[in-house]
């Protein structure tokens, strides 16, 4: 199609707004799926997505849309991931359209996610189509969310479309604005080809299939192709358009959305931000002739944590099921780890928590592993007196205190969306979390902007439950990285029974040594149960003990009556605890239950 | 000598009926109300024994247990009309044990005497406690001086053979407060002490005080200082401790035997032998199989009208085929609790087909490492038992042996 009747565009939401249902509804109303083969939320893939409501990969869509002025018109609807951790992935997806639409919620107003996405769409220049969802609610307040939006952003509140995804209202009309709004990709057709990669995922038989957007030129099945961040050359298997499952097609042309089989059996080889473009035009003219789209970044993950099977039997599902997770996760980095305590396992990488939790649950879902997490770590740089350098990002691998010079850890740029109400609370928790106040701006009488530099190992010590909790739920978060800073930061470590338990250990700053020493010996007390001896438990910083507390020995652990028809539930209360036992790690003769791994989580509340 | 025990057959009858409900009762009991309901259940009763008699083929039986509930509720005639129902349909043996459960409220000594004439030979009386106010917090209905009477007018009705239940660890008690009421069962002489510690189960109105806040919760390391003192007041009173919960006057026999007085009926269970459960909700375990009738007496007394074979008023959702794995696991479990005589090894491996050292090293290993469990030699060959300390931490043993 020629690309004056080409619209690209994305949809901007908070989870929960209505996205998936707007996107649905559309899919309807376009005829690119059938009511039968409806199924709600269909860009959401994957069950735990539905589950939790979030769209984890993008998804691109072509849809056929014949408007009103009679004409036809190619919509591709290019789904973004709507998770804080994802922000690259979704500076991509946002890159490869002209337009967005901005779905805020009529009960709830604009939250801090889709505030965030909504400056990164700005800064693309999209144009921005805004819309209030679930009109249909007896709650809902559109004219005042409109208004929220014009003070907001300076968006004519009146240009603001009521409609219901649920009920399909003022759908209609949102097409209709889409092709009038939204401006056509203006690539030059006859140019090299250019391609941005904004999402991929694996597929057995066709190996990555990098999901692109035509900047310049044409896509061929015909020709080698050539990806200029990675350097690799892709023979197409195919190449085509989503509508929505896979659809070969010959070309994909300029300003249109599509995928290319690329055969590569890695995804890290498939980077997202990547430029796709002719192999032969590289080997005629080499690289430096052809412009790269701007915008591409390396894979950063800023999370770490271990991950070890319960039963280490399964360290060889574990490594397959993360090979196999991999596949279709280029964000997702990890290398083995051996813990004194826990055994084999593996060190992994993640974008932030939230993209932990999801792998987490999906191992434990898809794979059916029994877990174990370590507390999260960042990492740090260390400074060694000899003037090495090193990166950590395990607190276990700390060098000894005297050959340490500085430590020094990432910081984050944090802008939290509140009401008013919350200011006090906000201020305590982040301050309490060594957080530098940057700024406020109210947004309106009611709502604040509230930036703060903040330890990005305080951030995922549980930051953002407390931030839900002293709220009730009414704020929201956006983060970025801002700079690496050197701190007064020590070790802290754990002995239980006198032996240290390396994967309790945690780098703090010094001056939240007692107090967070206390409260892990205090937290594991609880978490330990009784064995059938005395457990003391320790935190120590160096060789200093700084806390300490005993687990009483357990005296009595005896089922009183055992007879008649009792016999199955007593042989069943054993058999569950039996489980309960091989849930939990023996370090040295001590059996310690999963959950005290992650008691560090929740060491920042009070 | 034959290391086998020999096979036994026990009937266990259930009496659902209670005149109120205890705090902490989570058996499968219904206050008593409705005379035709009482009158249709027993005809239940009796249609249900006759039926698993015939089905059986007149099988010897050496034991029946009335327990419930409170099967003192029915009069004398009804009871003793279930034990001749029995006699009928079954081989029933010259010797077997014949016990009622009792509430010492109720136990007149024309009562008693009617039961013991009838045939019932031991009395199970639920005490609890000696003190007044305890009982009031359990709800019980009798008091302390009730029950010392029930005692006497049970000797004087001939039985020889009488058994106390009491309840140690409640709420607040004190050691001293247990060892008063431990005193004062020692004082009655009983032949049999069932001695339990007092367990908050889910559903029980005990357990909505206590998740309200409105009771404590019982403390185990309280529960364990009480338990060693019974083990030592009753030791030095001349009980024998034979099972984890459970003690019998001593006839001075052999450390690794377990005592004459001891519960003909409980040594069935915990010799994991087989037994038939008759009424509402009880249990059986026959060749292998266990399941449970249906629990509401109502439901029970419908299926009880049809059919004619053993299990016919069978809850099929109970329904179990005991896996060879299952039985040693069972057999493990409950061996152990027989704290004397424990697991003869000869006699599981001529059950199993497979030594116990062999099936269960490692759990074998794991008490006797801990000192939870000991090798003791017999005429009839070794036997695994718990040690002093393995009553204490029974189920740390036990868990060893499940899968």
């Amino acid at each position: 199609m020629d690309q004056t009747h080409i619209r690209n565009f994305c949809i901007i939401a908070h989870i929960d707004h209505g996205k998936s249902t707007l996107a649905d509804r559309m899919l309807q109303r376009t005829g690119t799926i059938s009511e039968r083969e409806m199924q709600e939320q269909f860009l959401d893939g994957m069950d735990l997505e539905r589950e939790k409501g979030v769209t984890i990969k993008a998804s691109a869509v072509r849809m056929a849309y014949t408007a009103n002025d009679g004409q036809a018109y190619q919509l591709n609807l290019i789904d973004t991931p709507g998770h804080v951790d994802f922000t690259y992935e979704v500076s991509r997806a946002l890159a490869a359209c002209e337009g967005a639409i901005l779905v805020v919620d009529a009960t709830q107003g604009i939250q801090a996610q889709t505030l965030a996405n909504l400056y990164l769409a700005l800064d693309y220049d999209l144009e921005i189509i805004p819309v209030v969802n679930k009109v249909d609610l007896a709650s809902a307040r559109p004219d005042e969310v409109a208004q929220e939006i014009e003070d907001l952003i300076g968006l004519d509140a009146a240009d603001v479309l009521p409609v219901s995804a649920k009920t399909g209202v003022g759908v209609d009309a949102l097409l209709e604005k889409l092709v009038e709004r939204v401006p056509s990709p203006k690539g030059d057709p006859t140019a090299p080809p250019r391609a941005l990669i904004f999402d991929s995922h694996y597929d057995a038989y066709k190996g990555v299939i990098a999901y692109i957007r035509v900047v310049d030129g044409k896509l061929n099945k015909k020709d080698d192709l050539y990806l200029m961040a990675t350097k690799k050359i892709v023979e197409p298997l195919e190449v085509g358009i989503f509508q929505p499952g896979m659809k070969p097609i010959n070309q994909v042309n300029t300003g249109e959305v599509g995928y290319v089989a690329t055969g590569l059996k890695t995804i890290r080889d498939v980077r997202v931000g990547d430029t796709l473009t002719l192999q032969s035009f590289v080997e005629e003219y080499g690289t430096d002739k052809i412009k790269r789209l701007p915008g591409y970044e390396p894979i950063k993950p800023m999370v770490f944590a271990g991950f070890f099977p319960t039963e280490s039997d399964d360290y060889t599902l574990l490594k397959d099921a993360l090979e196999k997770l991999q596949l279709n996760d280029a964000s997702l980095i990890y290398e083995p780890e051996t813990s004194q305590a826990l055994g084999f396992g593996f060190r992994v990488g993640f974008l932030g928590l939230f993209h932990m939790e999801i792998i987490q649950e999906r191992l434990e879902r898809e794979y059916d592993l029994d877990l174990l997490a370590t507390a999260p770590s960042v990492e740090y740089e260390i400074m060694r007196k000899d003037g090495e350098v090193i990166i950590i990002d395990n607190p276990a691998d700390l060098p000894d205190p005297n050959h340490i010079d500085t430590i020094a850890e990432p910081w984050m740029h944090i802008s939290i969306y509140s009401p008013a109400d919350y200011i006090g609370p906000i201020m305590e928790i982040t301050t309490r979390r060594r957080g530098e106040y940057i700024k406020m701006e109210y947004l309106d009488e009611t709502r604040v902007l509230m930036e703060y530099l903040i330890p990005l190992s305080e951030m995922i010590v549980d930051y953002y439950d407390q931030l839900k909790s002293v709220t009730r739920g009414y704020a929201s978060l956006d983060y970025r990285f801002d700079n690496y800073r050197p701190g007064d930061l020590v070790k802290l470590d754990v002995l239980v029974n006198g032996e240290p338990v390396d994967a309790l250990s945690i780098i703090v700053h010094r001056e939240q040594s007692y107090p967070r020493g206390q409260k892990l010996v205090s937290k594991l007390k609880d978490v330990i149960p009784r064995q059938m001896f005395v457990v003391p438990i320790q935190a120590a910083v160096g060789k200093k003990v700084i806390s300490r507390a005993n687990v009483k020995a357990m005296r009595k652990d005896v089922l009183a009556k055992c007879y008649g028809g009792d016999i199955t539930r007593k042989r069943k209360l054993l058999e569950k605890q039996k489980k309960g036992k091989k849930r939990m790690k023996m370090v040295g003769s001590v059996e310690i239950p999963q959950e005290a791994f992650m008691t560090v989580l929740s060491l920042g509340d009070d | 000598m034959n290391p086998n025990i020999a096979p036994m057959l026990g009937m266990y009858v259930h009496i659902p009926w209670c005149p109120t409900r205890c705090i902490y009762c989570d058996f499968n009991t219904y206050v008593e109300g409705n005379p035709d309901l009482k009158a249709g259940y027993q005809a239940a009763l009796l249609r249900e024994i006759r039926e698993s008699g015939s089905s059986l083929k007149r099988p010897p039986l050496n034991t029946i247990f009335f327990g419930g509930g409170t099967p003192t509720t029915l009069d004398p005639t009804q009871l003793i009309k279930l034990v001749d129902t029995v006699s009928a349909a079954f081989n029933l043996q010259a010797d077997a044990e014949i016990t009622t459960e009792a509430n010492p409220g109720t136990l007149s000594l024309s009562y008693l005497r009617e039961l013991r004439q009838g045939g019932i030979n031991r009395l199970s009386m639920g005490v609890q406690s000696f003190s007044d106010y305890e009982l009031k917090f359990l709800s019980r209905l009798h008091n302390s001086r009730e029950a010392r009477k029930a005692v006497e007018n049970a000797r004087a009705a001939g039985f020889e053979n009488v058994s106390l239940d009491l309840i140690f660890n409640l709420p607040q008690q004190t050691l001293e407060q247990w060892l008063s009421n431990l005193y004062e069962a020692i004082k009655l002489e009983p032949d049999h002490l069932s001695i339990y510690s007092l367990i908050v189960e889910p559903g029980t109105p005990l357990h909505r005080q206590v998740a309200q806040g409105n009771v404590p919760q019982p403390d185990d390391d309280v529960a364990a200082d009480m338990y060693a003192a019974t083990i030592d007041t009753l030791a030095q009173a001349g009980y024998m401790q034979y099972e984890i919960s459970n003690w019998a006057k001593s006839k001075g026999e052999p450390d690794w035997e377990t005592p004459a007085l001891a519960s003909a009926h409980n040594l069935i269970y915990w010799r994991n032998q087989s037994y038939l459960g008759i009424g509402a909700g009880a249990f059986g375990t026959v060749n292998g199989k266990r399941w449970a009738n249906v629990k509401r007496p109502q439901s029970y007394m419908g299926r009880v009208g049809t059919g004619g074979r053993l299990g016919l008023a069978r809850d099929e959702a109970t329904f179990e085929t005991l896996t060879p794995q299952t039985a040693m696991a069972e057999h493990m479990m409950l061996g152990l609790r027989l704290v004397r005589e424990g697991v003869n090894s000869q006699a599981f491996e001529a059950r199993f087909g497979v030594a116990l050292e062999a099936q269960y090293a490692e759990a074998v290993a794991y008490g006797l490492e801990r000192n939870l469990t000991e090798w003791i030699d017999s005429p009839t060959g070794p036997r695994l038992r718990l040690t002093r300390q393995g009553r204490f931490l029974a189920n740390q043993v036990s868990v060893q042996f499940v899968e």
